[in-house]
């Protein structure tokens, strides 16, 4: 009876294997197709402002464009290694007060500076993880709003960048027109450029060890993973991206000022796009942060206040959590019904 | 020498305070396993409450006190309810309530900040702006009603933990939840109190709140990462280390406010909080190494 | 057979996963003690959480004195007279002994009573009482053992359930352990045991169950299961080895 037992086990076990080989072929399959026809489709719509001034589309594009890049981040330490941090606009923060202060300084270029911001804003990720990530879970993420508190303590006393009304950066000399183009297109390609490397990532064996020290940390170092190594290096990966965008987006703004890095919404931001659109798969930040971004355009637009805005966000998010734990991709993938041209893991 | 207890006193008065709004946040955190990064937005909820309370019908905030206390626990029982009863026992539980509180959090701020504006506000019973002087010390008497108060609140609800039998469910449901329900305690009644009383505790930290700070919606995420500070230093769940690092660290905190500068006595907080996780991640009165 | 505690056809696992118990089964006698041996995962902590009610049965039947009890839960059976101490942390740490004795009580809500009950405790096992106000945590491995043990008899059961009460101890106190159980047993107390050390266990039992596979392979007064040849080679033999 007990052998029989076990027997059947093992069948079920290798049917199981075997539906996993099929899907996973299945998946070959995939509509690599939809994510470049969209690019190519992006690339080319600034060609509308030949018809018209466009600037507003445009604007929403780069804004989409530059939460798309700051949920993908956030997902590599977040999504794949399993530590939430609610601090990661510090890092954001990091690249545009680096990368705003030498324009202002020197009138470099925020654009040509974003990689080198970005890798300044890593070292602080990697400096800072080495220290936080010695707790996992609840501490970890107290751990990440106190940095927040204390970054925003430094920038609005910090009187070399001007404190609490930082510092004014000097204008585009584009004509209207053309003025978003640079930043635009920078932005667009910082945001592909973070969702290519997060698929690389989650599909090399290093994403495979984030992943084995999500699920469990003892059995992952046991396995003879150096999750300190992984998890301090997924820091610093996810604060470089965000550091590039920080970049890009004080030199848009034509203002660096720590009202517009350091607040808590722009990390509730980053953490929620990618609950809703699907931890610790790819085109969930995406679409989380796509549909994050209209309903706040369209929030704002029609409401007004802020404070509907803060109230609206956080009912969005406990709805998620309570309901769709896994997000819209996540949880499309486990009911088999994810849509191929959404399928990008 | 007169400076030094000036400042220590004075440190003392809102430790008492911290030490108050820590102890709620960590009552929870110990029976639920629940981060309440709302706790602090609450607290806002109870100084308002106290504030209009005094506005409007001018009743004295430390009268208000028991019923912010209600009111609050009230809805800590509904959250509970809505929020937290469901699936405990997923894996991931633990970080998902941090989100979860989170979202309540940014509720609650924006439904004060749609209903009160985000103007500053503070209550002010005549002794809110008052003084006395033992020698030379300078006494503000808010600040020392409010600390006298929470010290005494502190102390009845140890003694409440200690001696009672739903003090004595808390204690052992916090310490270990399996061995309570073999013993015949009832968790979920457990949790469900933990949480009236984690948050009515709140609601009476925010009337006291409401004259020694001036306050508005936002001002909660000032606190989250100070009281955050305290609980994580305190171990997480022991409300004996809550309190004894809120008032060391409140003691700190005001003499760096006064020697070094006002706008750097927060930052006393987090600093200790790096220390702490730097050298003994599990807290001054934690054991557990991992908190996983 | 008796209708004293009966228990059979036992199916049990946890949550969705596969059954770790399979129709497992065992003759308790009244006022005996019982000890069940297996080696590692053949699922007798699941058994003693199947019958305390920590775990939900799936099939099978557990009747006491004449009453159906399967799928009580844990403080029914407590109700009912029957205490389990878990494998490990069975205690709570940074209360006192009175006061996890006092926990052992819970249900009673009766302070006079239990203040006497735990003087019984405390004249049946002097070193509590040396230790009343020490931090359990802070004791060693034998005394918290043992406050685990006297924590159940607070209740006065009929039944008490110990999951490898010998956990982590030094043959010494092990031997004081089953002493202690015995004497739990002498005041007619019926013992559940389980032990890892199975020929000790069963010397000091009286009557044996072997577990395996999560199935009654075989059970007996404890004499007959330590003279049998192929549970000697199988489950007494090699356990020497490891
Ligand atoms: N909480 C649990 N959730 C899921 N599976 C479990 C759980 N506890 C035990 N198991 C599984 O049930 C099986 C039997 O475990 P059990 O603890 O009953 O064994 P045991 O005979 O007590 O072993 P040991 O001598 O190591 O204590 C094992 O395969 C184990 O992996
Ligand atoms: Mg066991």
């Amino acid at each position: 009876m007990s052998d029989a037992m076990q027997e059947t086990g093992a069948v079920l076990e290798a049917r199981k294997a075997y539906n996993e080989t099929l899907r996973i072929k299945a998946d070959q399959t995939r509509a690599t197709w939809f994510p470049i026809t969209i690019m190519i489709l992006l690339i080319a719509l600034p060609l509308l402002q030949f018809t018209g001034n466009y600037n507003y589309l445009l604007h929403m594009v780069l804004l989409t464009a530059s939460y798309v890049a700051l949920a993908s981040s956030w997902n590599i330490l977040g999504g794949f290694a399993g530590y939430i941090s609610l601090g990661h606009n510090v890092f954001f923060c990091i690249g545009g007060y680096f990368a705003g202060m030498l324009v202002a300084r020197y009138g470099w270029s925020g654009i040509a500076l974003a990689p080198l911001a970005g890798l300044v804003a890593a070292l602080f990720g990697y400096v800072i993880g080495l220290i936080t990530l010695r707790v996992r879970g609840p501490s970890f993420i107290i751990s990440s709003i106190a940095l927040v508190m204390i970054a925003r303590l430094l920038f609005d006393h910090w009187k070399f960048v001007g404190g609490a009304n930082g510092v004014t950066l000097p204008p585009t000399e584009l004509s209207v027109q053309w003025a978003k183009l640079p930043y635009y297109y920078a932005m667009l390609f910082i945001a592909a450029f973070t969702v290519w490397c997060s698929y690389k990532i989650k599909h090399s064996k290093f994403g495979l060890g984030l992943r084995a020290l999500s699920k469990d940390e003892i059995k992952a170092e046991a396995a003879g993973i150096d999750t300190r190594f992984y998890k301090v290096t997924a820091f610093a990966l996810s604060a470089f991206f965000v550091g590039m965008v920080g970049a890009v987006w004080g030199e848009y703004l034509t203002y660096i000022r720590p009202s517009i890095f350091l607040v808590i919404l722009i990390a509730a931001y980053m953490v929620l796009m990618c609950i809703l659109g699907g931890k610790g798969t790819i085109a969930g930040p995406v679409i989380g942060a796509i549909l994050l971004t209209a309903f706040n355009e369209f929030f704002v637009a029609t409401m007004g206040a802020s404070e509907l805005n803060i109230l609206g966000t956080g009912v969005i998010m406990a709805v998620c959590l309570m309901f769709f734990p896994h997000g819209i991709v996540g949880s499309l993938a486990r009911k088999g019904r994810l849509p191929r041209i959404l399928n990008w893991d | 020498m007169e400076q030094i207890i000036q400042v220590a006193v004075l440190g003392i008065g809102l430790g008492g305070v911290f030490a108050l709004m820590g102890a709620g946040l960590s009552l929870v955190f110990g029976v639920m396993r629940i981060v309440n990064l709302a706790h602090p937005s609450l607290i806002i909820g109870g100084a308002y409450l106290a504030y209009w309370g005094f506005r409007i019908y001018g009743i004295d905030p430390l009268i208000m006190l028991p019923v912010c206390a209600l009111v609050l626990a009230a809805t800590g029982v509904l959250f509970y309810k809505v929020f937290f009863e469901r699936d405990a026992k997923s894996a991931t539980y633990s970080e998902m309530t941090v989100l979860l509180t989170f979202a309540i959090a940014m509720i609650v701020e924006g439904a004060l900040g749609a209903a009160f504006s985000n103007t500053q506000r503070v209550t002010s019973p005549s002794y809110a702006t008052d003084a006395f002087f033992i020698g030379n010390v300078f006494i503000p008497k808010g600040q020392l009603y409010a600390g006298i108060t929470s010290i005494v609140i502190i102390g009845l609800l140890a003694a409440f933990l200690k001696f009672s039998r739903l003090g004595y469910a808390i204690r052992a449901t916090t310490q270990n939840r399996e061995a309570a329900a073999l013993l015949g305690v009832n968790v979920n009644m457990v949790g469900l109190m933990s949480f009236a009383i984690g948050i009515g505790l709140a609601g009476a930290a925010g009337a006291l709140t409401s004259f020694v700070f001036s306050f508005f919606p936002a001002k909660h995420w000032e606190w989250v990462a100070v009281l955050m500070s305290l609980v994580v230093m305190g171990g997480m769940g022991s409300i004996l280390g809550t309190v004894v690092a809120a008032f060391s660290l409140s003691i700190v905190a005001a003499f760096v406010g006064t020697w070094i500068g006002s706008t750097w006595s927060t930052m006393t907080f987090f600093l200790a909080l790096f220390l702490v996780l730097l050298f003994r991640p599990q807290g001054l009165f934690g054991e557990k190494p991992e908190l996983v | 057979m008796s209708d004293f505690l009966t228990i059979k056809g036992i199916t049990a696992g946890y949550g969705d996963g596969p059954a770790i118990l399979d129709d497992a089964k065992m003759t308790v006698q009244e006022g005996k003690v019982h000890c069940i041996i297996g080696p590692n995962g053949a699922g007798k902590s699941t058994m003693m959480k199947a019958i305390a009610g920590m775990l939900p049965l799936r099939k099978g039947e557990i009747t006491f004195k004449g009453e159906n009890i399967a799928g009580l839960r844990p403080d029914q059976m407590l109700r009912r007279g029957i205490a389990f101490v878990p494998q490990e942390r069975a205690l709570f740490p940074k209360m006192t002994v009175r006061e996890n004795l006092r926990m052992g009580g819970y249900i009673l809500n009766d302070d006079k009573a239990l203040s006497s009950r735990i003087d019984e405790i405390f004249d049946r096992f002097p070193i509590l009482r040396e230790r009343a106000d020490q931090h359990a945590g802070t004791m060693s491995g034998g005394q918290q053992q043992t406050l685990a043990m006297a924590r159940t008899l607070i209740l006065r059961p009929d039944v008490v359930m110990f999951d490898e009460p010998s956990l982590g101890l030094a043959p010494k106190i092990v031997r004081e352990m089953f002493q202690i159980v015995r004497l739990i047993a002498d005041t007619g107390v019926t013992v559940l045991l389980v032990e890892q050390n199975a020929v000790m266990g069963l010397r000091h039992a009286d009557w044996g169950v072997v577990l395996d596979l999560g199935r009654t392979l075989f059970e007996g007064p404890s004499a007959e299961v330590l003279a049998d040849p192929r549970i000697q080679e199988l489950y007494l033999g090699g356990q020497k080895v490891a």
